[in-house]
């Protein structure tokens, strides 16, 4: 394979690993990947509708005594560092937190299609989201009160969470996970949440509904410093327990009795995974709505370039993600300029067909 | 020493195993064998600790209930009756993840071949690079078995008893694939482990093992040496079908032979 030789060009020789070990392949990916995402970011930092110019911002942060004379006006340097900056730290999080979540759900459901926009865990923490946007002033004021900006995120969490918990209790029995029940039971429960939501939406007044559209149409452009304060902590919490996981997913593989015979705490891990990913996408769905398909094609594609092994699946799917969603973004922003599409048109448009050639390519998935 | 005394097993209101007494030492291979139904796969989930029983069960002097994940993976590897996949791992990683529990006894260095070697065990050489998902029925319970051989083999050579508990390791399997995999019991067995297996071939179970459990309806029937069990009054009784044992004139081992008669 072409990675392959390209490893050997940097003296990761392929005659280091044995014959059926990708391990060395997944490593070289993973620096590619990191290159890849810095490019992306710095691409993304550049362009937009002002001239700012990703050139000018590089020699700013190397040159610092420059900028009085000619390097960024200050023009320049808001768009920079309070529109773009922000919102391509956002990207990169919640590129990350949803692309992990896919391959962490995907693990311990043991199959390919687990996705927590699929199977309803978005929905849950939509509904979180709306009842605080809607309610946050009325009933569950004390609340706010009590948890400031982390209202809207950790009410997101708990429906995540709600919806995950559910959706495996019903879906599992005896340490198997039926595919078919998963996709149907997330069906109902995401129908479920969102009649709620409706409900909630149909109570609330002006002023709620502007907020509700601009949040339910998924988009990063609300990005601020202040929304990334109450998510990243959030975020980056869950995605730093997930690689802990990454050797209890591999031998879940094998399905939750051999995983406990070859030593792994099952229950631990199912439960600190539906937390954390409950969580990942929780504060990701409370800043940007509902982007979907991302914790599906990311794992996905790697899984055909690395192999399925989480040590090195879980860190590429992060970087890949946060890439493909900046890249998302940008599409979003540029191609009906000076209007913006909501990104989750962009990735759903991508990632639709992208769910449907799985399926094609692998009709028995069902029949697990 | 594995030892199960007073071992019951109830699911929901029906008990599925009634007081099975049980014992392997390092050195031996024991061999569970009875019809279908009796209770086989029950006992030996019992003794993995996948299933809550009632009795006591002791690993190496240790009470398995108050054993951890991890403490258990480190005295015994367990092989099921078959291993289904939903992603695409190449052999190699498989057999890896046995020594995935990570106090294997395994020293740094020769992690990195023993996936080899295991594999060179089981017949499956030059297979490390090819997709599990894509071996036939046989040969992926070969790789599971290199797995579960890597769980536990370093520490038996260094002399440490470990135990394999093989559900029906050669059900599936070719007459010479069969020979190989209880020769390599055996072997495991000579160098000082202990191998639980269930078996239904009667032939291989009278030629490979030390010891014989027969169960019947969720009952031990007979324990003990081919010899000794091997009648045709107790496996024509528990079988439910006209078997007859002979001796084969130069190992004096039993064979066992159907009658035409059948029922």
């Amino acid at each position: 394979m072409a990675l392959d030789s390209a490893a050997g060009l940097f003296g990761m020789r392929r005659s280091l690993a044995p014959e059926g070990d990708r391990s060395v392949r997944a490593k070289f990916a993973i620096l590619v990947l990191a290159a890849f995402l810095a490019a992306t970011v710095l691409f993304s930092l550049a362009s937009g509708a002002s001239d700012a110019s990703a050139f000018a911002v590089v020699r700013d942060w190397l040159f610092p005594s420059f900028s009085a004379t000619d390097a960024l006006s200050l023009r320049d340097r808001v768009i920079v560092y309070d529109i773009r900056l922000p919102r391509v730290v956002m990207g990169v999080l919640i590129g990350a937190a949803l692309a992990v979540s896919g391959a962490v759900m995907q693990g311990l459901f043991r199959n390919p299609l687990a996705d927590p926009g699929l199977v309803g865990v978005s929905a849950g923490a939509s509904l979180g989201a709306v009842s605080v946007i809607v309610l946050g002033a009325t009933v569950l004021a004390p609340l706010t009160m009590v948890l400031g900006t982390f209202t809207l995120p950790l009410a997101a969490f708990a429906g995540g969470l709600a919806t995950t918990l559910v959706l495996y209790r019903i879906s599992t029995r005896q340490g198997r996970t039926s595919v078919a029940t998963m996709l149907l039971a997330g069906i109902a429960l995401a129908a479920m949440a969102m009649a709620f939501t409706g409900v909630l939406i149909f109570m609330a007044d002006d002023r709620q509904l502007r907020d509700l559209t601009f949040w339910s149409l998924g988009s990063l452009a609300g990005a601020t410093w202040q929304k990334i304060g109450a998510v990243a902590p959030i975020i980056i919490v869950a995605l730093a327990a997930m690689p802990f996981l990454a050797r209890g997913l591999n031998a879940l593989a094998l399905g939750e009795a051999t995983a406990n015979h070859l030593g792994i705490p099952v229950q631990r891990l199912k439960y600190v995974a539906i937390v954390a990913v409950a969580a990942a996408v929780g504060a990701s769905v409370a800043v940007s709505g509902g982007i979907g398909f991302v914790g599906i094609v990311v794992p996905h594609l790697l899984r055909l370039l690395i192999g399925p092994d989480n040590r090195y699946l879980l860190p590429a799917s992060a970087l890949l993600g946060a890439s493909m969603l900046l890249l998302a973004d940008a599409v979003s922003r540029t191609i009906v300029a000076p209007a913006e599409l909501p990104i989750g048109i962009v990735t759903a448009t991508v990632g639709a067909p992208f769910f449907l050639w799985i399926l094609l390519r692998r009709r028995g998935i069902l029949d697990l | 020493m594995i030892e199960a005394r007073d071992v019951s097993v109830s699911i929901g209101t029906k008990k599925i195993i009634s007081d099975v007494d049980f014992e392997v030492k390092p050195g031996e291979l024991a061999a569970i064998v009875g019809p279908n139904g009796s209770g086989k796969t029950t006992f030996l989930k019992a003794l993995s600790g996948e299933l809550a029983y009632a009795g006591r069960v002791t690993m190496n002097g240790r009470d398995l209930a108050a054993m951890k994940a991890w403490e258990a993976a480190s005295v015994r590897a367990v092989l099921p009756q078959a291993t289904a996949l939903s992603f695409p791992f190449t052999v190699r990683e498989i057999v890896k993840l046995g020594l995935s529990g990570g106090r294997t006894g395994v020293l740094a260095g020769e992690e990195e071949g023993l996936p080899e070697r295991a594999l060179a065990r089981v017949d499956l050489e030059g297979f490390a690079g090819r997709f599990y998902q894509e071996l036939s029925g046989g040969e992926q319970q070969r790789v599971q078995l290199a797995r579960v051989l890597c769980q536990v083999w370093a520490p038996v050579l260094q002399g440490t008893p470990r135990y394999l508990f093989l559900d029906e390791p050669v059900s599936s399997l070719d007459i010479k694939h069969q020979l190989i995999i209880m020769n390599l019991a055996r072997d495991f067995a000579a160098r000082g482990g202990g191998v639980i297996a269930i078996l239904h071939d009667l032939n291989l179970t009278a030629m490979f093992a030390d010891r014989i459990f027969v169960m019947h309806r969720g009952r031990l029937a007979a324990a003990g040496s081919p010899q000794e069990v091997l009648s045709d009054e107790l496996i024509s009784r528990v079988f439910e079908c006209r078997l007859k044992v002979g001796v084969l004139p130069a190992a004096g081992t039993p064979f066992v032979l159907p009658q035409s008669a059948g029922l």
